[in-house]
């Protein structure tokens, strides 16, 4: 048999996401056994040969349980390194620590850098990850890291779920909407123009200003957004108090309706009681992070009834296109403005 | 008072660092421990350590991975505001004893699945993999505690109360990665994913009201040690057949991890291994807990000249004995002897002492003590040897998931821990524990390599 097929592994974080990108991929995940002794230490046991195989791990970040996840994780790094995997690729849907990336204060930790150094100490040889904080995040490393983008997928789903305007879906689903392309922050301009050039749909900015990390205090809006349905585009909803003052904003200011695109979803906090009292809509997230049934039956909302309603782009298969072309010594450059469903 | 140094305490064990820094007779630095909301760990150093000597205090107890990865943050974000020196304080060493994986003499790794469940739950696959891996441990990995008796009293009554370990056992976390989900539906999701209608002690009850080897959940490999994380055996985990797992060595990894973070220097005590120092390219001091024991002894056990030492193992022996010298008394092993009928049959131990303890005082010594079974069943062994009183001293007491419980319902009279770990909540709950204070020890070594004073006079204990 030749040697050097794909082994996938995940730790605990997220073992959906994983089921998913095996069975894309057409694997069984590597029988793994990852559990934590009494004294809170975590174990690692691998129960299949990786010697001489392309190994992927993926592990994203539970919300609360971050440092678990990431000791996991370079404890199976380490121990595929040590049980000679011919290349250790760790899968990072959501880099952790990847807000800490500057030294924004005096004696602050550059933790992303941290976390670069500890990935490559561990042994892996490869990152992948998805629509990095900060894509300089990137040169923290050493070793070939890929920033893939939801992007692709998320103007996907506008054009089939707001604009209608693929051939199947057109007018399928009530009229075509007018709409305009928000960034919540400054920081976020970049990413939004991107899908605003990519759908031709006017561009908007919220600028604001922030106290305390977490915290959210003024905001002004560049643009116009009278009688449109506004999608706020970011890359991350944590405590969700900038979207839900945002999507505040928007409406005071004229807005049809207000959608929230965004790539990680880890709604922490009282990101749900939030998102329940904002004027959002829809919530629409990939499955980087994953969300706990309790969130999600928080915010379910029944048809006709008003609420933020909380929906999915499925990502998995991104990343399986990925692992397949990593393994593969093909491009990956194409999933950039692809999507892959 | 100690000049241009930076002491900083992590949020594991805020007592020992007070402790210190009174005897330092130095303010404590500056520095916010926190999380923010997702669960990232958030570090301010708040005040310069721009050209000093920095001494961050974080122990491994409690939640391990948060406290080392705030741990690696705090060094990092001294060593990025240049420090000096940065040196990591860790009174107990996080994944000490995952540094090694125990091999038994024909050199396959004692972490295997379990062929006793196997003979008992007929799997599919015939291979079922029911306990979980107990610590990697080189010195005891020949060691399977009391099991399967042949009819032996004293064996029964062990099975027994290992059974009733394994029932008292509701709070040990076991995480499997296929398919644990934080939702309320894991047990249902877990029985769609593993058919077969498997219950927690199940297969201890099947063959003839006799526990035949290590009842389900008690680790089969290396049961001696104290890492029972126990676990459903529902949560079956098979291994591809032919393969032996690959246990995970973390003890290395975590050796480079400090390194990459940037300590210059790392201070600790105990270590499981020594051998672990030399999985470090920077200095490691090894304090030792010994000296402290050794006073608790003559100052607190009446008559300890007519004592005896005893080791509950035969790794410990070498600890054990040191003390025992050095007091000047008698020493006892407690030894697990293996009389296997068959080549495959691990499970048949028996653990017998060596020694003499009739009427004397029986003085346990161990470094660790995690959910104390190594210990509470010594204790049991040594009282019905006829020793009239047991004492156990540990330097780390970690005395975690129902350790506390064991220990209260044990023959045990008194524990004895160091605080290494922070030891306020198992004092209240626990009246038979006493706390030995380390804070001078680590205020002194601190002291001394601030000032590039000899260690080795901290390990000249007679």
């Amino acid at each position: 048999m030749a040697s050097n097929s794909i082994k996938l592994l995940t730790g605990n974080s997220h073992p959906d996401l994983a089921k998913a990108v095996a069975a894309r991929l057409g694997i069984e995940l590597t029988k793994i056994m990852v559990l934590q002794y009494s004294n809170q230490e975590t174990s690692v046991t691998i129960g299949e040969s990786v010697r001489d195989e392309d190994v992927f791990i993926l592990q994203s970040t539970r919300p609360n349980d971050i440092n678990d996840g990431l000791m996991e994780l370079l404890i199976i790094c380490n121990a595929c390194k040590t049980a000679s995997a011919r290349r250790v690729t760790a899968i990072l849907p959501n880099f952790p620590y990847a807000r800490q990336d500057k030294k924004d204060k005096s004696r602050a930790p550059i933790t992303a850098k941290l976390m670069a150094n500890m990935l490559q100490t561990a042994g892996c040889n490869h990152i992948i990850t998805m629509d990095l904080h900060a894509s300089q995040i990137q040169g923290f490393f050493n070793v070939p890291v890929d920033n893939l983008y939801a992007e692709p997928n998320s103007v996907k789903w506008v054009r089939e779920n707001l604009m209608h305007s693929t051939e199947t879906n057109s007018e399928v689903n009530g009229p075509r909407q007018e709409c305009v392309i928000v960034s919540p922050d400054a920081g976020g301009a970049k990413r939004a123009t991107s899908i605003a050039d990519k759908l031709d749909l006017p561009f908007a900015l919220i600028h604001k200003e922030r106290s305390r990390p977490n915290e959210v205090s003024r905001m002004t809006l560049v643009g116009n957004v009278e009688g449109k349905v506004a999608i706020l585009v970011d890359d991350m909803a944590d405590t969700c108090g900038t979207l839900a003052k945002a999507a505040d904003t928007l409406i005071k200011h004229g807005a049809k309706d207000v959608v929230a695109l965004v790539t990680h979803g880890i709604l922490s906090g009282r990101a749900v009681e939030i998102l329940k009292g904002s004027d959002l809509s829809r919530l629409v997230i990939t499955n980087t992070v994953p969300v706990s049934e309790e969130k999600i039956e928080a915010l379910r909302v029944e048809e006709g009834q008003k609420g933020c309603r909380l929906e999915f782009i499925d990502i998995a298969p991104v990343l399986a296109e990925a692992i397949r072309r990593t393994h593969n010594g093909e491009s990956v450059s194409y999933l950039f403005n692809h999507p892959v469903a | 008072m100690v000049r241009n140094i930076v002491v900083l305490g992590g949020s594991s064990h805020p007592a020992l660092t007070d402790t210190i820094c009174e005897i330092l007779g130095i303010q404590q630095g500056q520095a916010l421990f926190s999380k923010f909301s997702v669960g990232e760990t958030r570090v301010e150093i708040e005040e310069s350590v721009r050209g000093k000597d920095v001494y961050i205090i974080q122990s491994g107890g409690g939640k391990v991975n948060d406290h080392f990865v705030e741990l690696l943050i705090a060094i990092s974000a001294c060593k990025t505001a240049s420090a000096k020196k940065v040196t990591a304080v860790l009174p107990l060493f996080p994944y000490s004893r995952q540094s090694d994986i125990p091999y038994n003499k024909t050199g396959a790794p004692l972490v295997k699945a379990s062929n006793l469940s196997s003979k008992l739950v007929p799997d599919s696959n015939g291979y079922t993999f029911d306990s979980i891996p107990p610590t990697p441990h080189p010195d005891r990995g020949e060691s399977h505690g009391l099991a399967n008796g042949h009819g032996h009293l004293l064996h029964k009554a062990a099975s027994r109360s290992q059974l009733d370990d394994v029932e008292q056992s509701p709070t040990h976390q076991a995480r499997f990665s296929h398919y644990r989900d934080s939702s309320a539906h894991s047990s249902t999701k877990s029985a769609e994913y593993f058919p077969g209608p498997r219950r927690r002690g199940d297969s201890v009850t099947s063959t003839n009201g006799v526990p035949n080897g290590v009842p389900n959940g008690v680790p089969n490999g290396v049961t001696s040690h104290d890492f029972a994380a126990k676990l459903d055996p529902q949560e079956n985990f098979k291994p591809r057949p032919g393969y032996r797992q690959w246990v995970a060595q973390a003890g290395t990894l975590v050796a480079d991890l400090l390194t990459c973070a940037g300590a210059d220097h790392i201070i600790t005590m105990d270590l499981h291994d020594p051998q672990y120092q030399g999985f470090f390219d920077i200095p490691v001091d090894n304090l030792y807990g010994r000296p402290l024991l050794k006073k608790y002894i003559q100052q607190n056990i009446p008559d300890y000249k007519n004592g005896v030492v005893v080791s509950p193992d035969a790794g410990g022996a070498k600890r054990a004995t040191a003390i025992a010298d050095s007091l000047g008394i008698e020493f006892a092993l407690i030894h697990k002897e293996r009389r296997p009928t068959k080549i495959t049959d691990r499970q048949n131990a028996t653990m017998m002492l060596v020694g003499d303890v009739t009427g004397r005082i029986a003085i346990l010594i161990d470094d660790l003590a995690d959910t104390s079974n190594t210990i509470t069943r010594a204790a049991k062994l040594l009282k019905k040897e006829g020793a009239s009183k047991v004492y156990a001293l540990v330097t780390h007491g970690v005395l975690s998931g129902d350790a506390i419980d064991r220990i209260n319902a044990s023959a045990l009279d008194k524990v004895i821990v160091t605080n290494t770990v922070d030891q306020q909540d198992h004092r209240r709950r626990c009246p038979k524990l006493e706390v030995l204070e380390v804070g001078h020890i680590f205020a002194e070594a601190i002291r001394r390599v601030h000032y590039g004073e000899s260690i080795s006079v901290l390990f000249q204990y007679d």
